[in-house]
């Protein structure tokens, strides 16, 4: 009897085991659970983590990000990588600006050597028109895309690797944004285009005056993750996307058109640095040369803490949003925790670290348990 | 298993040390009464910067004042982030040293809608349409009157001959680094008949973009023989060129170079009391620290939220002339002798 005993004691402490590792760690919605039981534990503690203010500045630093996050997440699924998205978002934040200004100091852009052919006193081509803020957008979303699938084809076509592609790209581009600027910020944009990063739809009244409620960003990054979403889970692109990633001679052999796939993942997160660079320029009120140069590591993590494996293969568009939330969240909390600013790059980096061997661990683990394996897909 | 419980410990551990570490670090020495300020700098690369972040905290913490140190690595993106952030956390003033003059502009519009009054340190926004209490020296009188000093011993020791100048402008969208060239070349345009057309060399404010700059510039005109330097951290760059071909040399040796720099570095004192370099502006940095904090405390307390003051700090030029009276008010001095 006392032996039936123990083995039924046995057996559901084994099943509260698989519940909790297969349910929890398994789940796609870890990474979400973890932000929620990491908010709640903190807002104890820290009233402020909720305040109205707060919501603000995580939801306004959420969007920009996941624009990124979700670009980057199309060339890691292919097997690859994309270290010029900085540069590209630093080189369509000057090219737009400059299209769009309505004004330029010639004490400081006299030197430039677009002076007097695209650029003058009065500003770029489009500067001072209606149509300022869309032209500008469509051009900085152009030339994106287009450095993207130059990204693309080098690695496709010409078997390149893929890190050494977009590395040569990140320095060639960054360079040619200082270069055209001459290092200089490109101020007098259109208030449309500012409102993009910069206005929120509804306001909170707070003790400290109103609090935007939804910035428009949160709409670019919407659109976006429902495209994204909708082409990874419910087309043929998004089905070879994942079958390169997962093995590329196979994916040749079955049929797959597997170049053309790769320059549409590298044009993706092209399109997405330049959506980037739109959403950052706007909010920071100026054409910058240097932006984004310090953001490739909040990219990269943001994927990896969300589960988007750096093997290829594997990423769905809400666990890029998950990771970006934790990311933002655990960013926020460490400085509402008053760390000082080194241990704080110290515990990011740890905290992706743990992500990436808890991402090794629950490989390991479902193989484990399904040894064929899978692919994991939108 | 064993492998899988190991990092299970490890994961958990990692995210309770953060917590538990965090929320002791939080909660220590805080109450609801305490005056809190927020520092937000760009960075901490120069001696300048350093110096700057030391007087403002400790000067801070001494008067029993929390403050938070946020570090933009500069990032300007980052730095908006930081500041929105302490302003949710509803500190009662911010002191900022931005990472340009543009980023300036919003970052002190965000402090204005929160009715959080914002000092800016030593690097002004660059336009005035977002009220703030702004402490910047006089870049182009002091960059000025070191280039003066400079353009004198030239002139008396070339006896009619020309010189061929060169300056180490800095980051052009650092207003700071405009009106230093703009000093520079205010006496080169009053001595035409003593200088060659000026060499400019781009910096970025960077060690390394001004080592190759330089190198490059100095290969393509090796007759430079009159240098100024839009900020004197770069002093080591500089003697790393001018070594190498010769050009180190000190006030009273043949060749020469005239040598000039702005900021007043423990670098720029050495060199000047070593009798490398001819003269160098100096930013009054603690008369700028005390000024821009006094001036925030003051507006806490009386509660202005936006208040709006533009300082200024005269400064001075060092030179060797007056260097046996004045050294003691440079703070590369002070930094040197406190050390």
């Amino acid at each position: 009897m006392q032996s039936s005993g123990n083995v039924t004691s046995q057996t559901r402490i084994a099943r509260l085991k698989e519940v909790v590792i297969g349910r929890a760690l398994l789940s796609d919605s870890f990474v979400l659970y973890l932000s929620v039981a990491y908010f709640v534990v903190l807002w104890v503690f820290l009233p402020r983590l909720g305040s109205a203010r707060n919501l603000s500045n995580l939801s306004s630093n959420i969007w920009p990000l996941l624009v990124l996050v979700i670009g980057q997440m199309f060339v890691l699924i292919v097997g690859g990588i994309d270290l010029s998205q900085t540069s590209i978002m630093a080189i369509t934040s000057v090219c737009g600006a400059l299209m769009m200004t309505s004004g330029l100091d010639p004490e400081l852009f006299a030197a430039n050597p677009l002076w007097g052919v695209f650029i003058g006193e009065q500003g770029g081509p489009a500067g001072g028109s209606v149509a300022a803020a869309p032209v500008g957008i469509a051009f900085m979303l152009a030339i994106g895309t287009l450095i993207g699938s130059a990204n693309g084809l080098a690695v496709a076509r010409l078997k390149m690797p893929p890190f050494m592609v977009t590395l040569v790209s990140m320095f060639f581009f960054s360079g040619l944004a200082i270069f055209i600027t001459r290092s200089e910020n490109v101020r007098n944009l259109p208030d449309a285009f500012l409102a993009v990063g910069q206005n929120y739809l509804g306001r909170v009244p707070t003790a400290r005056g109103p609090v935007g409620l939804v910035p428009y960003s949160f709409f670019a990054a919407l659109a976006l993750a429902v495209a994204a979403w909708f082409v990874l889970a419910r087309t043929i692109l998004g089905r070879w996307l994942y079958a390169v990633g997962m093995n590329r001679r196979a994916a040749t052999v079955s049929g797959v058109p597997t170049d053309r796939v790769i320059v549409w993942a590298y044009a993706v997160s092209g399109f997405c640095a330049a959506l980037g660079s739109v959403l950052y320029s706007s909010r920071l009120g100026a054409g910058r040369p240097t932006l984004g140069e310090n953001v490739l590591l909040d990219i990269i993590g943001a994927a990896v803490i969300g589960g988007i494996s750096l093997f290829g293969g594997k990423g769905k568009v809400r666990w890029a949003f998950y990771g970006v939330l934790f990311f933002v969240l655990l960013d926020s909390s460490l400085y509402m925790l008053n760390l000082k600013f080194y241990t704080v790059n110290i515990v990011k980096g740890v905290v992706i670290l743990v992500a990436a061997l808890l991402d090794v661990l629950r490989n390991r683990i479902r193989l484990g348990w399904a040894p064929t394996g899978r692919a994991v897909t939108a | 298993m064993n492998m899988r419980k190991l990092l299970l410990i490890v994961a958990l551990l990692g995210a309770f040390g953060v917590v538990v570490g965090g929320l002791s670090c939080s909660r220590r020495g805080s109450s609801e009464d305490q005056l809190t300020i927020c520092f937000g700098f760009q960075d901490l690369e120069t001696e300048f910067w350093v110096a700057g972040h030391k007087a403002i905290t400790e000067t801070l913490r001494a008067k029993g004042i929390r403050v938070l140190e946020r570090n933009a690595n500069q990032d300007a993106n980052r730095q908006l982030e930081q500041i929105r952030d302490a302003i949710a956390q509803e500190v009662n003033g911010i002191i900022i040293i931005p990472q340009d003059g543009e980023s300036a502009v919003t970052i002190v519009g965000e402090a204005n809608r929160a009715g959080i009054p914002i000092a800016v340190f030593n690097r002004p926004p660059s336009d005035r349409s977002n009220p703030a209490l702004v402490i910047v020296a006089d870049n182009e009188k002091i960059a000025d009157e070191a280039v003066a000093y400079m353009a004198k011993v030239a002139r008396e020791k070339g006896k009619g001959r020309k010189w061929k100048p060169l300056i180490v402008v800095g980051d052009l969208g650092d207003r700071n680094a405009v009106a230093r060239r703009k000093g520079f070349f205010n006496v080169m345009e009053r001595n035409p008949d003593l200088f060659e057309t000026p060499i400019e060399v781009p910096s970025k404010w960077d060690p390394a973009t001004t080592l190759a700059n330089l190198e490059a510039a100095l290969q393509a005109n090796p007759d430079v023989d009159f240098l100024f330097t839009s900020s004197d951290f770069l002093y080591p760059q500089i003697k790393a060129v001018l070594e190498p071909l010769g050009k180190w040399k000190k006030i009273d040796e043949p060749g020469h170079v005239i040598l000039g720099g702005l900021d007043g570095d423990s670098t720029a004192y050495t060199l000047m009391k070593e009798g490398y370099v001819d003269a160098t502006g100096v930013q009054d940095l603690f008369f700028e620290a005390n000024t821009i904090m006094e001036a925030l405390l003051t507006a806490i307390e009386v509660g202005q939220k936006t208040p709006e003051n533009w300082m200024e700090d005269p400064g001075f030029a060092l030179t060797q002339e007056n260097m046996a009276e004045r050294a003691d008010e440079m703070w590369g001095y002070r930094v040197l002798h406190d050390e």
